[in-house]
């Protein structure tokens, strides 16, 4: 071929212009996997006791209401409810006492059960209306099972529900329920930090780690006047509520009242 | 052993600082330890070797001639002993430059360390010089020999020292009480470090730069023009391997000086490190392989020495890379500390073959160390251990500073 004329690329700079090629083409690669996220995360923040939004369970078929409540409905019209798994990741291990007894018949955001913790409680609601068919007495035997299995083993009740549709409206499920988790978890850092500073001495820096983050069971070591206040934002029991409304009638636990 | 760590650390306060160093002074702790039980027979014999070499001269202890006159002593001790103290220069960019705070707990140790190995190891050097008397002539003048790359050596290893000196001097006022020096010292901080990290640019690739006259006389494969850039980029990686290695055997050995707070944070630390190591040595790699394309050796890679080179590149950069990077991905410490080991290990190997085993290797008569070297070289690194663990179990190096520090800030 005329005017062609060969050049050996190892004689000439071709070489080092390819060895450089490769090098900025290998260096895509290793930097996505130096930077990637590390998987092994989310069981690293558990240990270390890092409370964040991945950790959380969050089932996308069950429905979540703004009182940290789920329920879902099985296929004979029964639905279970239960308190939610960032709930049970912000009080740590609770006991669970309930008040209602099957064959009583409850409204949405009427008192259901109370969960303690040393002593501190929160009065947790109702996600629905509806008659209760039956109540978790495993929760009594074994009530590890509420914080490690919220959402099969942790059932608290069965209810027959008289207005399924209605009042699941207004609850999140899917994409929704997770997203709202994340601004919860969020809302909840506020909360923390003013609540504390008015309750607590010494503001704490146990509870925020640096960076922010929360510790894993923030509200375990805090002293009950907190924990009235989050129950009053984030369970929507009302602060003068009214305990004994429909529960006169029921055995209600009268301990708690005591 | 808690109560033993109380009697082992306390500051001075208020006290007459004359007296608080006399009883300082005095050892503490247990004599015989695992380490004192070798350390000081090999130190004993190792003095006795050096006043033998001041008295009969260099050649009477080592196999060093007019062919060879750089040995183990400058391999080694100086050579090697400077890549891994660049630890100080890159871990002080990183907490006073780049205000990376998380490494804030190890600077202070760090640089106690980088400071010592330069004290001892271009100490070291004076056994190594004819005239060791001499060595105070490019700092005075008499004929400075500003040609010399070893003009910018000697004035770069002294400067330095006093620049790690001023970054570790708070430590030493915190240890005396002495509040109104720390405050005048630990402003000097900042200048003293910016000051460092320019000088330790320059003479890890000056410690290169050396070799540069010696084009004949080093293997094809480890000589290029490059070597100083090489010497850098790999000083920085030394260095921190060393930091890992060294905190990990402080962190068991000092254990009851390191608060809970900078316990946990050790793991942290340990992989933040792996992961700039294992960026380091990638682009360290692909930097010796275009040297090596650069210089067209293709040839040479099929001899002993070629084996020997490909071992090198692929033992001990290549695999401690991948390792680094596992073991990043996976948090698992253990390894991070088996890549570091084998990070040393391999800088440990590149220098020698810069400046011992590929220097001449074409010669009849090869050098080897004698034995009476290695005590001598085994003596500096013990003392400065030694010395080491007598300022860690005495100032605020590990452990949390003096209350009255947090409270003048």
């Amino acid at each position: 071929m005329d005017g062609f004329t060969y050049h050996n690329i190892f004689d000439t700079k071709g070489i080092e212009y390819l060895a450089i090629i490769a090098f900025f083409a290998i260096l895509i690669p290793f930097w996505i996997v130096l930077n990637r996220q590390v998987k092994m995360t989310r069981q690293l923040k558990r240990k270390l006791g890092i409370l964040t939004a991945s950790m959380l369970k969050i089932p996308q078929g069950i429905f979540f209401s703004k009182n940290h409540m789920w329920t879902h409905l099985d296929s004979k019209g029964i639905a279970k409810v239960g308190a939610d798994d960032l709930l049970l990741h912000l009080t740590g291990e609770v006991k669970f006492s309930k008040l209602r007894k099957p064959g009583e018949n409850v409204q949405k955001e009427d008192l259901l059960a109370v969960i303690s913790h040393n002593g501190k409680q929160l009065r947790i609601v109702s996600p629905i209306s509806g008659e209760i068919i039956a109540v978790n007495t495993l929760l009594q035997q074994n009530p590890e099972a509420l914080n490690e299995d919220p959402y099969l083993k942790g059932w608290m009740y069965k209810i027959k529900p008289t207005r399924w549709i209605a009042e699941t409206s207004t609850c999140y499920i899917a994409g929704e329920a997770t997203g709202w988790s994340v601004k919860e978890l969020e809302r909840f850092k506020d909360f923390l930090a003013a609540s504390v500073e008015r309750y607590t001495p010494e503001p704490s820096n146990l509870i925020l780690q640096d960076g922010g983050e929360l510790i894993d069971q923030p509200l375990s070591a805090l002293p009950e006047e907190v924990w009235k206040d989050f129950e009053h934002s984030f369970l929507g029991t009302k602060p003068k509520y009214p305990h004994f409304r429909g529960l006169e009638k029921s055995g209600y636990d009268k301990e708690y009242f005591q | 052993m808690n109560k033993q760590a109380q009697t082992l650390a306390k500051d001075n306060d208020g006290g007459s600082i004359f007296k608080f160093i006399l009883s300082e002074l005095r050892p503490k702790g247990r004599i015989l330890t695992p380490f004192n039980i070798i350390a000081i027979p090999i130190i004993l014999l190792g003095i006795v070797l050096i006043v033998i070499r001041f008295i009969n001269g260099i050649g009477s202890i080592t196999n060093l001639s007019q062919d060879t006159p750089w040995g183990l002593w400058i391999g080694f001790d100086v050579v090697t002993g400077v890549a891994f103290a660049g630890g100080a220069y890159v871990l002080t960019f990183m907490v006073y430059i780049l205000k990376m705070e998380k490494y804030r707990s190890i600077v202070r140790v760090t640089v106690l360390n980088g400071f010592l190995a330069y004290l001892f190891y271009a100490g070291a050097l004076l056994l190594d010089l004819g005239r060791p008397w001499n060595v105070i002539n490019p700092i005075i003048g008499n004929s400075f020999g500003t040609s010399s790359v070893l003009f910018l050596v000697a004035w770069h290893f002294l400067l330095y020292m006093i620049a790690e000196l001023i970054e570790f001097s708070p430590a030493i006022a915190e240890w005396l009480g002495t509040r109104r020096a720390r405050k005048i010292l630990s402003g000097l901080t900042m200048g003293a470090v910016i000051f460092g990290i320019t000088l330790s640019t320059l003479h890890q690739s000056g410690l290169g730069a050396l070799f540069l006259m010696a084009k004949d006389k080093i293997h094809p494969l480890w000589y290029s023009e490059f070597i100083p850039i090489m010497f850098l980029v790999s000083s920085i990686f030394a260095g921190l391997s060393m930091v890992i290695f060294e905190g990990s055997i402080s962190h068991k050995v000092f254990f009851d000086q390191i608060s809970e707070k900078n316990h946990k944070a050790q793991s942290g630390i340990l992989q933040g490190l792996a992961k700039i190591c294992a960026g380091a040595m990638f682009a360290y790699f692909f930097l010796q392989l275009l040297v090596f394309i650069h210089s067209k050796n293709w040839d040479l890679i099929n001899t002993p020495m070629g084996y020997w080179f490909l071992f090198e590149m692929i033992g001990f950069v290549l695999v401690p890379m991948l390792l680094y990077l596992y073991s990043y991905r996976t948090r698992n410490i253990l390894l991070i500390r088996l890549a570091a080991i084998l990070t040393m290990v391999g800088i440990i190997l590149n220098r020698l073959n810069v400046s011992v085993i590929g220097f001449k290797w074409d010669a009849p008569v090869h050098y080897y160390p004698s034995w009476m070297e290695i005590v001598v070289t085994l003596t500096v690194i013990f003392t400065e251990i030694l010395i080491f663990r007598w300022i860690i179990n005495r100032m605020p190096v590990l452990r949390d500073s003096p209350a009255w520090v947090e409270e003048e800030h």
